[in-house]
This record gives C-alpha cells, structure tokens and sequence, in this order.
C-alpha cells in the first residue's frame, strides 16, 4: 500500500514568529523544521505501510527555498522518498492555493491513502487536507484519533466532542490525524545517516502542470486584511469563601459545560 | 583548524535531547531513584534503538562505527538531561577495551558481547581494585576489572555483589567479589598498563562531558529560579550578589566544555598530549560541576535543600561524578606532572 503524508515545515515554534508588516503573513526565512503535528501523520503512515505488508511512505510538502530539512526528519523516521514543491510563484498562497500545489503532487505518487494532519501549527486554518481531498476527488475523513486499513477500504474511530464516530471508506481516501493517533518514533542515528541519501523530488508549479496564475498570490482567493494583538490574558477571578465558594466553582465548571 | 561539530553529531544530539525530554523528566528520574536497579530497562532499550548505546560499537557488530567526538556531546546531553541510565560506562569505557582486546581472547569477547551491547542487551560497568565500590556493578552483564595490573572481562554470573550506600540515587555502587582466572584475562603486563591508562583517560573526558551537562543544566536551573523568584519587589536574579555568581558558574562551564570536546579529539585521534588533554578536562569539568552545585543551592536557598525541589537530582550527579576516576586536584597534579616531565 502506498501511502503519502503531507508534511509542513514551519518556522520552529519555539522562536518568537514575525508577521510581513505588508502581507500580513508568516516570515519563512531560514531553518525550517517539520511541523511536529506531521510526526503523528509519518508515523501512522509508516505502520499502515508495515501492516499492510508492502509499500511505502512518499512524504509531500511545499516549502520556500527548496527546504529540506524537515523532510529529512521524516525521511529519518523511516519515509522511503518524499516531493517537494518549491517556487517563487507559491509566495503568498492561501489554503486553496496550497491544496491545488499538493493535490498535483500528491497525484504523482499514486497513493492508495493520503494522510494529513488535522492543522498545521504555524496556519491553523485546518482547510487545506480537505480541500486537496476534494481536488483529488477522494473521499475525506477528518479527526482520526484510530486508523486501520484493509480489503481496500480505510477504518477510522474519528473523534467527535462527545465521544467518537466509527467511519469506513473506501480508498483511496484523505484522513486527517490528531495528536496522539499514535505515538511518533523518534528518528534514529541510522535513519538520520540514511535520510541523507534518499531522493527528493524537487518539482516547479510548471514541473505540476499548474498556471502561475491559478497559485501562490495571484491565484488566492483569501487574503489577510488586518491582525491585531490579542487580547492580553486578564487577571484571574478571586472569590473570598465565605461557605459558599463551592457554589462559585459549580457555577464557573457549569458556565464551560464541563458539568 | 577548524574545529566544530558537523550536521550529523548535532543532529544526534538534539533527538536524544527530544527522547530525554519525554522520557526523561525529573519524576522519571525520581522513579528510577525508587527503582531495585536505579535506572530504567525500557529507556535503555529505547537509547539502544536510537543509536545512542551502540553509538561506538563498530557497524560489523550492529553499531553506529562511530568514536569518541561523536560520543561526547551525547554524554553531554545525559548529563543535562539527568538519564540515569549508566552511559559513560559502556559507551565510552567498555566498548572501545573490548574493540581493542588482542588475541584470540579479544575475537572472542567482541563476538560473544559487541552485537549483544549495540542491541540494547548489555551494560558493561568497570572497576579498578583502587575503587573501594564499582558503579552501575547491578544491573551490568559485563564488568571490566583490574587487579595487579591486569585486566579481566567477567561475566556477571562470576561476580558477588554487594550494595554500598551511594550518594546519587541511580549512580548505584557495589563492593565486587570475584577471582581472576586465565579465562578472563583480557590483558596484562606491559601491554595491561596502556590499557588502563587509556581506559582512565577516556574515563576522565566521559565523565567530564556529563558533567559539563550537569553544570549546564544547574547553572540554568538557578538562572530560572532567579528570575522567577521574587524579593524586595524585585526578581533576586536583578541583583548583582546573585546574577555575579551565576555568571561565574557559567564562565566556569563555558571554559571547561571546550577542553572536553579537545580531550575527545585528542583520545580519538591518538594525540601524543590525549593524557594531558584528559586530565585538564576532568579536573575543569569537575570544577565547574561543583561550582554551578554550590552556586545553584545558595541561589535557590532553602527550597534547594528540600527532596521535593528537583535540584538535588542533578546535585548529587554532580558531587559524584566529580569525585569519580580522579577529582579536580588528583587531575591537576597529573597535569603537572605530565608537563614536568615534557621539560627537555
């Protein structure tokens, strides 16, 4: 079974990020790193693959500058070869934008399943896997919090807020992994030795087949108009308990409908 | 010369510091205080998986082929991370004795124990008969013991042990009885003392760079403290009898890190001044360590005197392995003795 992840790398979260005082959005220079929401993905992925006896794990991504960095962690973990899609005309895109630069991609690699993550960190618009699930015209399930494969069809315990759904689809199919799907390997000192001489395939929008215009900037159909800081945390509520601060609690756990 | 860490060692470093920060955290550490064997099984095999156990272990019996310089920042993350897993002995000390055994002997021992230690399997600990308690003793299937100048591998299964009260809750030391016989000598005479020399000068650098790691580690730990911890309105790390302490216990780690990482080249390579080399680091490292320990306890005050603060885990690493194959002064004055006897 062929299975390919759709991999981010972002800017290491850990670093204060900058916005573009023009465009509004995300400074992507130097070092990126994968985003650690994608190591559930690459992980489930890799045990799909084993279970199934067969096939391999094809790592996508778009990233500026020809980035690799955070596909070589992937591809450490264990991934067999990965795609990069990497071009000036992709500045600016939005969620719709990337998923058509992907969807293509992800095309090339004929996979049987398409795994994502539910969000990425740096973005959080939690669009793109669905969109590139309905470019490819592939059935998606989104919040997998369990996913098992077989007789060609996906099974997924997809997590809800009360508790969870029982979702089966035929493949190829797009599931989107929360955190803690499965619990990621970490790379070892021979996988990291190894990454190194896997092959990236680093693809233009031309090499996919895509119009300038229909990506990056031009082909976006959002835009960031405005950010503004957000609201500084307030200072906690103290109530004095006079006998009745028990009822102060209830009333505060029943206002979040946690009771 | 340029002398830096290339991609890979870095990359090394910064999975085991990314397993160490899941795996290793200080209420994982207390456990394996609480523990029969003071450190933990799954996490050994967990380092083994990575590459960090076989890391010197020639890539013929399953390791990473790799040396010295690619080993001592990862000692160096143990020491910051706290693992209470018993590295230095292995890594360092064990693998390269047995990489180097000659004869027949040293063929028979890398195949019996060489692929076993880069799976995850083996532990090796190591005893001088000038050591009153071998650490790590427990919990080992080989140890590596002198006497009379000889040195002999040993099969847990040949050995007694029995428990010795240790300072550092997963550094554990046992007083070992056994006997030496022609079946377990790996070396003697002439050819024992280079071994043992050897093998104390990659001591001196293995445990250094853990304790550089520990310095870090303390030295950062106060600093937090200080900047969280408020007095007179103020965070104490805003006045100089405080922040000057801290900066001269980061002086003292910044100083010592370099002579470690010299002192594993040197070894490495064969540098005809590696004794030198190694004993300058021991004793810096040594130094730093119990600096950034008594910095750290007066800048925390009398919370770091307490079990529950998790200062004392790295504390007591500290005291320990700063007093373990030779202290600050013994390594001085073998410095000045290997430079006297240099003077033409």
């Amino acid at each position: 079974m062929n299975v390919v992840v759709c991999v981010k790398q972002i800017p290491d979260p850990a670093v204060p990020g900058t916005l573009d005082p023009q465009t509004h959005t995300l400074v992507r220079e130097g070092k990126l790193i994968m985003d650690d929401s994608d190591a559930y993905g690459v992980e489930m992925g890799l045990q799909l693959a084993e279970a199934a006896g067969g096939g391999e794990v094809t790592l996508v991504s778009m990233a500026p500058a020809g980035e690799t960095s955070g596909l070589r962690t992937a591809l450490a973990m264990g991934a067999a070869k990965a795609i990069l899609v990497s071009d000036d005309a992709l500045k600016g895109s939005d969620a719709l934008s990337t998923a058509k630069v992907l969807a293509k991609a992800i095309e090339r690699a004929q996979p049987d399943l398409v795994i994502a993550a539910t969000e990425s960190t740096d973005g959080y618009t939690g669009t793109t896997p669905v969109q590139v699930a309905e470019l490819l015209g592939f059935p998606s399930v989104t919040f997998a919090k369990k996913v098992s494969v077989g007789d060609g069809r996906v099974h997924v315990e997809r997590q809800t807020e009360a508790g969870y759904d029982e979702v089966d689809c035929p493949l190829p199919a797009l599931v989107t992994v929360t955190a803690g799907v499965v619990e990621p390997r970490y790379p070892s000192f021979k996988g990291i030795m190894a990454a190194k001489s896997k092959p990236v395939d680093q693809l233009t929008v031309a090499d996919l087949g895509l119009d300038a215009g229909q990506v990056g900037a031009a082909g976006a159909r959002s835009e960031v108009t405005d950010v503004t800081a957000a609201d500084e945390r307030k200072a906690g509520e103290i109530v004095v308990d006079e006998g009745e601060g028990h009822q102060n609690i209830v009333a505060f756990l029943e206002q979040l409908k946690l009771v | 010369m340029h002398f830096a860490f290339d991609e890979d060692q870095l990359e090394f470093r910064a999975q085991l510091r990314a397993l160490a920060e899941k795996q290793c955290t200080p209420a994982d550490i207390r456990e394996a205080w609480a523990s029969p064997l003071g450190w933990s099984r799954p996490r050994w095999a967990a380092l083994a998986e990575m590459g960090v156990v076989g890391i010197t272990v020639s890539e013929e019996f399953g390791g990473m082929g790799l040396g010295l310089v690619d080993a001592v920042l990862l000692l160096e993350e143990a020491g910051r991370a706290g693992l209470p897993e018993p590295l230095v002995e292995t890594i360092a000390l064990g693998v390269p004795v047995l990489a180097d055994a000659p004869g027949q002997q040293g063929s028979v021992l890398r195949s019996r124990w060489l692929s076993a230690v880069a799976d995850g399997g083996v532990r090796i600990a190591v005893g001088m008969s000038s050591m009153p308690a071998v650490p790590g003793a427990e919990g080992a299937e080989l140890l590596l013991l002198e006497r009379d100048g000889e040195l002999h591998a040993v099969p847990a299964a040949a050995v007694a042990l029995t428990p010795r009260p240790a300072l550092d809750g997963s550094r554990r030391l046992a007083q070992v009885d056994w006997e030496p016989s022609p079946s377990t000598l790996v070396v003697s005479g002439f050819e024992a003392e280079e071994v043992l020399a050897a093998l104390g000068d990659r001591a001196a650098m293995g445990v250094g760079a853990v304790l550089v790691g520990v310095a870090d580690r303390l030295v950062a730990m106060a600093a937090q403290y200080a900047k969280d911890r408020s007095q007179f309105g103020k965070p104490i790390g805003s006045f100089q009898a405080v922040k000057h302490h801290l900066a001269d216990a980061l002086v003292r780690v910044e100083f010592a890190r370099p002579m470690v990482y010299r002192a594993a080249l040197s070894l490495s390579e064969g540098d005809r001044d590696a004794s030198l080399h190694a004993s300058m680091a021991k004793a810096m490292a040594s130094d730093a360590a119990t600096l950034a320990a008594r910095t750290a306890l007066q800048v925390h005050g009398a919370i770091g005197y307490t079990w529950e603060h998790d200062l004392h885990l790295w504390m007591k690493r500290a005291w320990a392995l700063a007093a373990a194959w030779g202290d600050a002064a013994t390594h001085r004055a073998r410095v000045l003795e290997i430079l006297l006897a240099k003077r033409p």
